[in-house]
């Protein structure tokens, strides 16, 4: 399995410093942080293929290294339940994103499973701060992290009291110990997550920031759905 | 910092003699007035021949350079034109001195060219010669024991506890006089200011060691070196508490990025998620660095949440629950035993005898006072002890025993000598300022902690609560 450094000396050597969202989550994956495999289909046919054998529903992404927030440019669907469906969607995907992102390069689209339902959304993240270095945030997920930036952070290495501690001290906590239709999470899981995040910032300094976004939280596990790691600039 | 450079800094601040070096009389000799107080020989270093009378004329040795003086000089203070201070630190270096520290400004925090290019001078100079320079644009140091300082309108004596480090010499200046009117006892206070050759984490370090210190506080806008600060106020935060005045919180958002995580990550939040995780105390105001310190040096220790609390007034009574309230604290119900214990000392028709007290004017005298204080420090539901004092109504009262504020202020100390509980005492702006600051004064003196709001009682209490319980927490995993 392809390392982080493996897949930084090729991101070095096409100039890029975002990684793909299916090079991100190798280098998550080599750490066993679980995500949902994204498996990269350059035709609707291919891509009707790999659904049907990785069971449905499945997501669509665009996938392109120019493309870096996805969904604006129509670049992500949800959910889908058919072959046909994926056939359909395929075409009209790649159609819109060369309208909506002209001239950016498309390697194809790829198919990945949906985290199941019933997750809470949560965004765990790093960034290497000028005075600090590396640093590490939590949060929920979504219109929490957009709009109300309920997030905490520390500077790393995270002990695991740091983690629980970062966990706790969001403003939206009690999303994540049971609420209504939600199971309370898995906060082993969770903590664990946190400090394979934090050890990976502080092992790779070429590693300027990165977003785990979302992740979801379930009752015995935690998934990253999407991630994006972004390459110092030199 | 390693051992020649603090061996060095040691000998700075408990100088055998000390060297002012450009003092003048437009400035009414402002450096060598600090420092005439110290247990240490004073030299002055002046070739304006303007200055120099008025020198002489305070007794004090003038010389035309720091080769000149006879002595080994253990700290120098540095007051020249910009364009001298690499002259005078190299005779520093050359003569061997502890550590200079330069009152001498215009370097790189002017922002312009020549400045930063003086300074970069500077920093070479000093790196090279492993020298110890406090500055530049800096108010220099504070030793109370040895009577250097930061300013002559500072105390100086013996049995200082406080260790303060500041970016800005106004705030290092200032929380030295401004303590000792709440009752504390500043034992160092070190302005940093471009702090180029000592850094953040050198004197946080430098004060974690000091056994006379046994609580640090700083003013801080930020910090050359972030990680290594980081990691030493995690061992620092450890040994001694450690609070923090971080000003400059709006000054820069977050930068431009290309993650949520980097866009979210501000300078505040770094700066408190640091302080959170070390187990510092973060205050925002030169008010709570007051109050907290009191909390800290004054009370007891407390994981609590309990407040028991003595008011003299229903109105007040109300507005005190609201404040520890709001701050995580709570007022609980008091046993059964109490009640029947306090019924009949609070007897006025009105007051209260359930928790907060509103004791009226059944408070008659300092020996009732005392029992009421007794029966909520009996009482297993309560933490931490608390008393209101609105001191007009008070010494209307005790005036009828032939009493005053004086003997109240006798017996909480003795209340508080006795008790195995926290005690603290709020004193509000609600009634005389000039009798309450007075009041206030006297309070502190006699070693009791005094708050002069109930939110700020409040919020002291909670965040030295708050600090005991991390201590707990990082001490136990």
């Amino acid at each position: 399995m392809s390392s982080f450094t493996d897949i930084r000396s090729a991101a070095r050597a096409e100039n890029r410093v975002i990684l793909t969202e299916q090079e991100s989550k190798t280098v998550l994956k080599a750490i066993n942080i679980p995500i949902t495999e994204p498996i990269l289909a350059t035709n609707s046919k291919e891509a009707a293929n790999i659904s049907s054998e990785m069971g449905f529903p499945v997501a669509l992404k665009i996938a392109s290294q120019d493309i870096t927030h996805k969904s604006d440019v129509g670049g992500v669907r949800l959910g889908l339940d058919s072959q046909e469906e994926i056939v359909e969607v395929f075409d009209q995907m790649i159609n819109t994103v060369k309208k909506e992102a002209k001239g950016s390069s498309i390697d194809g689209i790829t198919v990945q499973p949906m985290a199941p339902p019933g997750g809470v959304e949560v965004i765990i993240g790093v960034t290497r701060d000028h005075q600090f270095g590396p640093v590490v945030m939590f949060g929920l997920g979504g219109i929490a992290v957009e709009i109300l930036q309920d997030v905490s952070f520390r500077i790393a290495p995270l002990t695991p009291i740091d983690a629980e501690e970062m966990i706790k001290e969001i403003k939206g906590y009690k999303m994540l110990t049971g609420y209504r239709a939600f199971k309370p999470v898995n906060m082993d899981k969770l903590k664990d997550l946190l400090l394979k995040v934090s050890d990976l910032a502080m092992q790779e300094s070429e590693i300027s920031e990165m977003d785990l976004n979302p992740v979801f939280a379930y009752e015995n596990d935690v998934v990253a759905a999407d991630a994006r790691i972004i390459l110092t600039d030199n | 910092m390693d051992k020649e450079r603090k061996a060095n800094l040691d000998r700075a601040l408990n100088p055998k003699v000390i060297a002012v070096v450009g003092d003048k009389k437009i400035t009414d000799y402002m450096w060598l007035k600090s420092v005439k107080d110290a247990k240490a020989k004073v030299y002055s270093v002046q070739i304006d021949e303007n200055d120099i009378p008025g020198i002489e004329a305070m007794g004090i040795d003038n010389r035309k350079s720091l080769a000149d003086i006879p002595e080994q000089v253990d700290y120098a203070i540095i007051a020249v034109p910009r364009p001298v201070l690499p002259f005078i630190l190299a005779d520093c270096i050359k003569e061997n001195v502890g550590a200079a520290a330069a009152f001498t400004s215009g370097f790189a925090e002017t922002g312009e060219a020549d400045g930063i290019e003086l300074q970069e001078r500077i920093i070479k100079m000093t790196s090279e010669a492993n020298f110890n320079l406090v500055g530049p644009n800096c108010m220099c140091l504070y030793h109370a024991k040895v009577g250097i300082r930061n300013t002559a309108d500072q105390w100086i004596g013996e049995g200082g506890n406080i260790g303060f480090m500041s970016n800005s010499g106004t705030h290092a200046t200032n929380f030295v006089i401004r303590a000792r009117s709440n009752g504390l006892y500043p034992a160092k206070s070190i302005s940093m200011g471009n702090s180029i050759s000592i850094d953040q984490g050198d004197w946080l370090e430098y004060l974690g060691e000091d056994p006379d210190i046994e609580v640090i506080g700083m003013y801080i806008e930020g910090t050359r070196d972030g990680r290594k600060f980081f990691e030493t106020l995690r061992e620092v935060a450890q040994k001694k508490p450690v609070v923090i005045w971080k000003g400059g919180q709006t000054k820069e958002g977050a930068r431009a990025a290309a993650s949520h995580t980097g866009h979210l990550a501000s300078d505040m939040a770094l700066w408190d998620a640091m302080i959170r995780q070390t187990g510092a105390i973060r205050v925002d105001t030169q008010d709570e660095l007051m109050d907290t310190m009191k909390a800290l040096l004054m009370m007891k220790p407390f994981t609590g949440e309990n407040m028991g609390i003595i008011a003299q007034t229903g109105g007040q009574s109300v507005l005190v629950s609201d404040a520890f309230g709001s701050q995580e604290l709570k007022v609980p119900a008091l046993t059964e035993k109490t009640h029947e214990r306090l019924r009949p000392i609070v007897t006025v028709v009105g007051g209260s005898y359930k928790n907060p007290l509103d004791v009226s004017g059944s408070l008659t005298s300092v020996e009732r006072a005392t029992e009421m204080l007794n029966g909520l420090h009996d009482d297993p539901n309560t933490d931490i002890i608390v008393m209101e004092s609105s001191i007009g109504f008070i010494q209307r009262r005790l005036e009828k025993q032939g009493q005053g504020l004086d003997t109240l202020i006798e017996g909480l100390k003795a209340f508080q000598e006795s008790s195995k509980k926290p005690f603290g005492v709020i004193a509000t702006w609600n009634q005389n300022e000039g009798e309450l600051a007075d009041f206030r004064q006297k309070v502190s003196d006699a070693g009791i902690a005094v708050f002069p709001t109930f939110q700020a009682g409040a919020g002291a209490i909670r965040k030295v609560r708050d600090y005991y319980r991390k201590k707990e927490t990082l001490g136990t995993k």
